[in-house]
């Protein structure tokens, strides 16, 4: 399974969690608020990314503007696995 | 598995009391501070599967996201943070050095955010947990010499009712606990015509313990204190009514 799907994943996972309806499907220009997570779930997903990845990017790359987009968000951790 | 509860200031007074009687009740403790007590240590021979001391100095805010981590990878998801480790220097704000106030509200009010930061997340991801934030009566009446820790003290008490908002809909409860003065090491300074005023002012006549605030921390962790989130529950022997 590659990054995009374990991502894809972790959030349906935290979406039946959190009792949120995701979108369908997810597109690289999808906007994280209007994904079907509220802000709960959204913390969630990167709590549950941790878990499953190892790493919090938002933490180790220190990083102070979160991401808007699906894609955005995914080059996030996509730059935290490369530093590794 | 068992629940276990990470216990910040572990190694005396009334972080010490907290993980005696937790770790009677069957929770699994994680005992945080900066040394090991002969006390602490003795529990831990009590329950040798149940406490683990771990030291760490939690003024040192860029390591807990590591120490975090280290525990979640150890054992498993928290059911519980209790935030109890302060420090209490006393002394007119006038002439406080610069350090000492730095020193106090790193550990006493932003070590707890951080923790709480890091930690309610798997919190979250469990669907329950309990956050116990360990006030004092003096973050609301004040007293002589401790403006800087009734500052950080109100300040846990305002962090505790929006954190609860925040969290309540992931079956997380957040609360306070506001001791009055109890006989500990931060309150060995309070001796003679002082302490004789403050037990005399309370209607019970007497100081409250550590180990009556203990047990309401005990009782917050416990399934029948699920309905109360956003709360400080004061412990003072009635100082304060």
């Amino acid at each position: 399974m590659n990054l995009e799907q374990k991502i894809k994943q972790a959030m349906q996972e935290v979406a039946e969690l959190g009792d949120c309806q995701l979108v369908e499907p997810i597109q690289p220009n999808t906007l994280l608020l209007e994904s079907g997570l509220d802000s709960l779930g959204y913390a969630m997903l990167v709590a549950q990314l941790e878990e499953d990845l190892g790493i919090d990017p938002f933490t180790e790359l220190a990083i102070e503007i979160y991401p808007s987009t699906f894609a955005e968000f995914l080059a996030i951790y996509q730059q935290c696995l490369n530093t590794q | 598995m068992t629940d276990y509860v990470i216990v910040t200031g572990a190694s005396k007074g009334l972080g010490l009391a907290i993980c005696q009687q937790a770790a009677a009740q069957g929770y699994g403790i994680i005992a945080l501070a900066r040394s090991c007590s002969e006390q602490l240590s003795s529990l831990q021979q009590t329950y040798p599967e149940r406490v683990h001391y771990y030291a760490a100095d939690l003024a040192d805010l860029n390591n807990l996201s590591v120490l975090c981590k280290t525990l979640i990878k150890q054992h498993g998801r928290p059911y519980a943070l209790i935030n109890n480790a302060a420090a209490g220097h006393d002394g007119v704000l006038a002439t406080m050095p610069n350090s000492a106030i730095e020193h106090l509200m790193q550990l006493n009010i932003q070590a707890p955010i951080l923790l709480s930061k890091y930690l309610v997340r798997s919190m979250m991801l469990n669907r329950k947990g309990r956050i116990i934030n360990i006030s004092s009566i003096i973050a609301k009446t004040g007293f002589n010499g401790l403006s800087v820790y009734a500052a950080s003290k109100a300040a846990l008490e305002g962090f505790t009712k929006s954190l609860a908002r925040e969290v309540g809909k992931a079956g997380i409860t957040v609360n306070c606990v506001a001791p009055g003065y109890m006989q500990t090491d931060m309150t060995s300074s309070l001796q003679g015509d002082k302490l004789d005023s403050i037990k005399r002012r309370s209607p019970l006549g007497q100081l409250a313990t550590v180990n009556d605030a203990a047990n309401m921390v005990i009782y917050l962790l416990s399934e029948q204190a699920g309905s109360i989130t956003g709360a400080t529950m004061t412990v003072d022997a009635g100082s304060t009514a």
